[in-house]
């Protein structure tokens, strides 16, 4: 299978992911998309692992992306909780405190 | 080579300086504290008097005759090498002046616990008359120059608190303004002549001047002294003509103090005083006080200065005694009387005769004391007459008459005193005044000439005097009591009674002490006690140039004349008297129609009546040309001057506006400027953080789409 395919898979699925994090209302939705971002950056770093079978570093860096992206969800599913609690909401376009 | 501070060193302790502050402590403390005892203030303070005077007779019989009398030096403050020295001097003069002003103030003490028996402000009364006591005794006993001041000062501020004690009568408050404005004008000369001295010599040090005065010299008409001060040469030189301008000076102090021509005209105001206030300034202090510091300066008068003094001297006697013959208020007769006879001491020590203008100025001071208090008993004894409905002025000769009836001692004591002043032989007035004569003569005829003018005034003095004092005599004391008839009151006669006894008592004293037989037994005043004990001194220190001639010297040349001179002022003073008697005595024509008498038509009476209109002329001339400049000044001070201060600050709150407006529009303008640019600036930018997180990614990716594309081609 070349590489093109997988490569763009990855950038199907990215976009897909941007998209959903650009137009999700839901804060989890978002979280959902940057999962989805991640492991299209995970496809591209396993399809380029294919042409360094010696040491597999890209097979390595997507193990890495996996759990940082587990760390990443847990911290963010924690403040998405915090800030439902203090909103009572979870709508992005809702929580605007910052708008200057 | 003199040396300053030698003169200056202070003498080594001497008791007696514990006698000499006792002497001012006493009336001080009568001063201060007669306010404490209210009802009692006159016992309090004429027992601290009485004290006072048992001293200064005690000090006097003490110290009595010593040549050239105790001197107490010390030094009062010392700047950078400059000393302030003070000193006492008692000689006979000094002790004789002590004694008579402590005497006499007792006396008016005494004789004042009756006439302000019903005054209210009797506390403040005693407390001025002890102020004046001893502000007298300050220029008696100092013998420096700058005290001497301080202390003549003083002797003003009293005289002027003591004729204004009734202030709150418009004339009285007036009367001692009018005293105290003349004897500065007076005080100002004084001033001058002291800052000359001291000019010259570096010292007011009244010993230390004589001493100095001896040693300075003429050289081309410069008034040169040289002296060592700090071991370091001085020399002073002026013009001569300073010599004689410092003597004149000093004399300016005595011109306005002892009421000497052309300032006399306060004298008379002052009768506004209480009368006992009027007998202490006319014998003992106030009016004294010009006198005997003329005598105290007398070895630095030069001739020049001393011809001044007498021309002065001659004016003022003739000139009041002529004011005298008119007047219908008994106590303004009374004041040009002392006027003139202060004429008289000042022009013996205007001659040269020291002695015999100080022997004049003690006899005078107890016949006019006695006169002033008679006229005090009879002015009392008035006033008692005056009910609510009955109104009349107590001290005018009109109301009086016939009076020697019902005061006999009164009379009596009055008459003494009057003859006294005539000037007949057996009394004290006689002696004096004949010394002074004497003098008189002997210096016009060295002098000659036109001074014989001077001695004619002097006789023609004795003449009026003798008509003055015998026409108040015979108007007060002979004839009928005119006050009845005038008031249309009968009934009021009975009631008019002698003083009492503390009226008279002093009253008696007085008069006593105007007898010659006090002084000396024979009729010569050259053989009196008193008179021997104040001896001219026998050489004047100014320099040999400006020299006057000396009274023995004078007295030598004229010295055979004697005889005549006693026989012509006595047959003067006769014939003034025997004329008095004939107008005014009781059914003569002048006296019947005294009491309807009003002022005088007559230009010549006139001129006595209004005192040759010198105060007319004052009021007239002298005060108009200061108000009418004194108005100018004011307008002055209000158009221009004001006027420029109001332009400026009027430019000033202009310019201030300009300045405002210029911050408020121009500063203010950029500030503003700034601070709208800013918030513009700041409202634009804000709008970018939308708050939205999605935004934030959207953009974030929008400028890493660019930037990959910027790298990219």
């Amino acid at each position: 299978m070349p590489v093109e395919h997988l490569l763009f898979l990855g950038a199907v699925l990215f976009c897909i992911g941007l998209f959903v994090v650009l137009t999700r209302k839901n804060a989890i939705a978002v979280l959902i998309g940057v999962e989805l971002m991640l492991n299209a950056s995970n496809i591209n770093l396993v399809a380029f692992g294919h042409f360094d079978p010696d040491f597999l570093q890209g097979q390595i860096f997507a193990l890495f992306v996996i759990t940082v992206a587990a760390a990443e969800a847990a911290v963010a599913l924690a403040i998405v909780v915090k800030v439902y609690q203090y909103f009572q909401t979870a709508d992005l376009d809702k929580i605007s405190e910052l708008k200057g | 080579m003199t040396e300053l501070n030698d003169f200056l060193t202070p003498t080594a302790f001497n008791p007696l300086i514990y006698w000499v502050l006792a002497l001012f402590a006493l009336p001080l403390l009568s001063f201060f504290t007669s306010g404490l005892f209210k009802g009692k203030a006159p016992v309090w303070s004429g027992f601290l008097l009485a004290v006072n005077t048992c001293l200064s007779v005690y000090l006097a019989l003490q110290h009595w005759g010593l040549e050239p009398g105790v001197v107490i030096k010390g030094t009062w403050f010392e700047t950078g090498s400059t000393a302030f020295t003070y000193s006492f001097l008692l000689d006979n003069p000094a002790l004789i002046m002590l004694v008579i002003v402590n005497f006499i103030s007792l006396l008016v003490h005494i004789f004042s616990a009756e006439y302000m028996r019903h005054d209210k402000a009797k506390p403040r009364y005693y407390a001025y008359l002890g102020l004046f006591t001893f502000s007298m005794l300050g220029i008696v006993l100092f013998h420096n120059l700058l005290f001497i001041f301080i202390f003549w000062e003083l002797v003003g501020l009293s005289s002027y608190l003591l004729i204004g004690f009734w202030f709150e009568k418009k004339s009285a408050s007036l009367a001692a303004n009018k005293a105290f404005i003349m004897n500065r004008i007076g005080d100002l000369g004084f001033l001058t002549g002291l800052m000359i001295l001291y000019t010259q010599f570096e010292t007011l040090d009244l010993g230390a001047l004589k001493l100095l005065m001896g040693d300075s010299r003429i050289e081309d008409g410069n008034w040169v002294i040289n002296y060592l001060k700090n071991g370091e040469e001085v020399i002073h030189s002026l013009d001569g003509r300073w010599l004689s301008a410092a003597g004149i000076a000093l004399f300016c102090g005595a011109v306005g103090k002892s009421a000497q021509f052309p300032l006399q005209v306060w004298l008379p105001d002052a009768m506004e005083g209480p009368t006992p206030v009027s007998a202490l300034i006319h014998a003992a202090t106030m009016v004294a006080a010009g006198v005997f510091m003329l005598s105290r300066v007398f070895v630095l008068l030069d001739a020049q200065a001393l011809e001044v003094v007498a021309i002065v001297g001659a004016i003022t006697a003739l000139m009041a005694a002529v004011a005298a013959l008119s007047q219908f208020d008994i106590k303004k007769v009374l004041a040009y009387s002392t006027v003139s006879q202060l004429g008289y001491m000042v022009l013996a020590m205007g001659v040269g005769a020291y002695d015999a203008g100080l022997f004049h100025l003690f006899t005078h001071a107890f016949f006019k004391a006695g006169l002033f208090l008679s006229a005090g008993v009879i002015i009392h004894q008035l006033h008692k007459l005056e009910t609510d409905e009955v109104k009349f002025n107590t001290q005018d000769m009109r109301v009086m008459g016939g009076l020697r009836t019902y005061m006999p001692v009164t009379f009596f004591c009055f008459l003494f005193c009057s003859l006294s002043l005539a000037g007949l032989p057996a009394f004290s007035g006689f002696l004096s005044k004949e010394a002074i004569l004497i003098n008189t003569h002997a210096w016009s005829v060295e002098k000659g000439g036109g001074y014989y003018l001077i001695e004619l005034m002097a006789f023609a003095t004795v003449i009026l005097t003798a008509f003055y004092i015998m026409r108040a005599v015979m108007l007060v004391f002979t004839g009928k009591f005119r006050l009845p008839e005038l008031k249309g009151t009968p009934e009021i006669v009975g009631k008019l009674k002698e003083g009492n006894m503390t009226l008279l008592i002093p009253v008696v004293i007085l008069a006593v002490l105007s007898f010659s037989f006090v002084f000396g037994a024979s009729i010569s005043a050259e053989d009196s006690w008193l008179y021997q004990s104040v001896r001219t001194p026998r050489d004047t220190w100014v320099p040999k140039e400006y020299i006057a001639m000396s009274q023995a010297e004078m007295l030598a040349k004229a010295g055979t004349h004697h005889t005549w001179l006693e026989v012509l002022s006595v047959g003067l003073a006769l014939a003034g008297i025997v004329i008095a008697i004939l107008i005014y005595k009781p059914g003569a024509k002048l006296a019947e129609g005294f009491d309807g008498k009003r002022e005088p038509v007559s230009p010549i009476v006139q001129v006595s009546f209004y005192h040759w209109y010198q105060d007319v002329l004052y009021t007239k001339v002298i005060l108009k040309f200061i108000l009418t400049q004194s108005k100018m000044l004011a307008w002055f001070d209000e158009k221009i001057l004001d006027g420029c201060v109001n332009l400026l600050a009027r430019t000033q709150v202009v310019v201030a506006h300009l300045t405002g407006m210029f911050d408020r529009y121009i500063i203010d303008g950029f500030v503003h400027l700034t601070a709208f640019t800013s918030g513009k600036v700041g409202q634009l930018t804000r709008s970018i953080q939308t708050g939205n997180v999605q935004t934030y990614i959207l953009s974030a990716i929008a400028m890493l789409i660019m930037l990959l594309l910027w790298f990219a081609f």
